[in-house]
């Protein structure tokens, strides 16, 4: 297994700033405590993995980052992530501006039930009212580097619930990019979609780090390797081990992470 | 046992041909026999009735029935065009009310109560409501606008078909926001949309069709609904006040009375009224009905 991991040539910075410091954080579904003290940084501008089996908490630690949590209120976090400096879990820090800040691509595709260019602009209009000719520019930069341009610019205002698997979860990323967030959250964003499609978004990660910093739970392990910098092995909702992706794959610290990144469990 | 010489020797059955009883197959038969002869002697009161209705019904449409008032005791001829026009006014009133309660009740109940005490309480009085005798519903708007003004009117008819058809607003609702997948909710929210953004411009988008559909068959239900205007809108044989003061005349009502009376006239309306009622709510359940399945 360890050998056929194909490691993207990593262009890793060690000198970026940390964008996303998460401090001693606890989260808890009810009484559930489903994570456990997480210690990590995300660095600007870098592909960070969440890797880990099923269960041990990689979705419970990316729904904090933009508070999604927030929505049940049966769930609760202890602790501090400080997004530039701010405790995103405090109360006192509005949501839906840190959500625009925050943007999310969950597993299976989420098209509103709308059409392709409405389901673009619709973050931006949430915030912004730019004039018809800015918006149109910036809902087809967003196709463009998520892109679906080519695919879909003769059908802007047909449904966006028409288009194919890959293609709706293209057109989620347009829809959260065009916000211009800083940080991105992909939820196994290509679980649901076959190899080519799949294929297409790990191009599409890859570009997009030049101008996102981005968090991305994952249960491939080529996937992680292909495409992170950093990645955190979780088990049992803590953090086991947290390297360079290289480190990780090739050379890790503990007996757990090896045993799981050569598939002997999880 | 023989050495088994045959060319095909065949396998020696592990279960026993003939486990199953006679008497079960038997049962079986009976039953779907019983289950086929009472689904026919329902459909055949269905299109008794049905052939009935057309039958007399169309013997007493004429171009009249569209373009006259409804005749007074004893007097030949006449039509139906008030009667018409009365329920499709106190159908629409009815509507008019009980949309925007029961979208908003609903959407309260699907997006906000969920399984809180209070939201699980208004279920119970909703599937109440739901079934409540449509007479109580008459007799209750009948005390509260039909005796304080002093007077029968066609907006306490609207507001007794508003009532009835609020839970079935309600009910449809709530179960088809309740279709609508958590994740897009969420993804509406992740892009820092508020509650109420997500719920307006995503979640009832969602549910489009079938929030509309509920709205279409609570229309057909008020449509035909008698009992709760004889004691608001009650009726008349003239044209009503475009105020909707005083009596609205009514198709169900119009029926109701002109059946029972000894007139030939009257009795013939009565039919033709059904038959316009019977095809007005066939219509809507058709058109409600496409409307799910073009909403898949
Ligand atoms: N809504 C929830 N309510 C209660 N427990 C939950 C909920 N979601 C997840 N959990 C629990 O939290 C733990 C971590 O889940 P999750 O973060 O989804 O794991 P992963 O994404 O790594 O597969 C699991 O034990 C799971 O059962
Ligand atoms: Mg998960």
């Amino acid at each position: 297994m360890l050998s056929t991991l194909e490691l993207s040539p990593q262009t890793l910075d060690a000198e970026a700033p940390v964008r996303i410091a998460v401090k001693n954080l606890d989260f808890y579904y009810g009484e559930h405590k489903a994570l456990k003290n997480i210690n990590l940084d995300f660095r600007d501008r870098h592909v960070t993995a969440l890797i880990g089996p099923s269960g041990c908490g990689k979705s419970t630690l990316l729904r904090i980052f933009n508070r999604i949590y927030s929505l049940y209120p049966e769930q609760r976090a202890e602790g501090q992530i400080l997004l530039d400096g701010r405790n995103v879990i405090s109360n006192d820090v509005d949501v839906n501006e840190l959500r625009s800040r925050v943007g999310m691509v969950f597993q299976k595709p989420t098209p509103f039930p709308m059409s392709i260019y409405d389901n673009v602009a619709f973050g931006i209009r949430l915030y912004e009212k730019p004039p018809k000719s800015e918006l149109d520019d910036r809902v087809e930069g967003a196709l463009r580097r998520s892109a679906l341009w080519d695919e879909v610019k003769d059908k802007l205002k047909s449904s966006g619930m028409g288009l194919s698997g890959g293609q709706q979860q293209r057109l989620c990323i347009a829809r959260t990019i065009a916000q211009k967030p800083e940080v991105i959250l992909f939820d196994e964003p290509t679980s649901a979609l076959d190899p080519i499609s799949t294929g297409k978004i790990e191009d599409l990660l890859e570009q997009l780090k030049t101008d996102f910093t981005i968090v991305i739970v994952t249960h491939n392990m080529q996937q992680a390797a292909r495409i992170s910098q950093y990645t955190a092995f979780m088990y049992l909702g803590e953090v086991i081990e947290f390297a360079p992706t290289n480190t990780i794959f090739m050379n890790p610290g503990k007996k757990q992470t090896q045993d799981y990144v050569t598939g002997r469990f999880g | 046992m023989t050495m088994t010489t045959a060319a095909n020797p065949q396998a020696e059955a592990h279960i026993p041909w003939g486990r199953v009883r006679q008497g079960r197959r038997t049962a079986d038969r009976a039953m779907k026999l019983i289950a086929t002869g009472f689904t026919f002697a329902a459909i055949f009161v269905l299109f008794w009735i049905l052939g009935m209705l057309l039958v007399k019904g169309i013997g007493g449409l004429s171009p009249a029935t569209f373009t006259q008032v409804t005749p007074g005791p004893g007097s030949e001829g006449g039509g139906l065009a008030n009667a018409i026009v009365g329920s499709f006014v106190l159908t629409f009133l009815g509507i008019a009310v009980a949309t925007p309660i029961g979208v908003l009740a609903g959407t309260w109940l699907a997006e906000y109560g969920k399984k809180s005490k209070l939201a699980n309480l208004i279920r119970f009085i909703n599937d109440i409501l739901l079934s409540a005798p449509s007479i109580l519903i008459g007799l209750f708007v009948y005390v509260i606008l039909v005796e304080p003004f002093r007077g029968y009117s066609g907006w306490a008819g609207g507001v007794a078909l508003g009532i009835i058809a609020i839970p079935v607003i309600v009910r449809t609702t709530e179960d088809m926001l309740n279709l609508v997948p958590g994740p897009l909710r969420e993804a509406g929210s992740a892009l820092g949309a508020p509650p109420a953004v997500v719920i307006t411009s995503v979640t009832w988008r969602a549910a489009k069709a079938g929030m509309v559909t509920g709205i279409l068959l609570a229309l057909a239900r008020i449509a035909g609904e008698t009992a709760p205007l004889i004691f608001t809108a009650l009726n008349n044989n003239f044209w009503f006040s475009p105020t909707l003061v005083g009596g609205v005349s009514n198709l169900p009502v119009t029926i109701y009375q002109f059946a029972s009376a000894p007139y030939e006239n009257w009795q013939q309306l009565a039919w033709a009224g059904s038959l316009i009622i019977t095809l007005s709510i066939l219509i809507l359940s058709i058109v409600a009905r496409r409307l799910v399945a073009g909403g898949k």
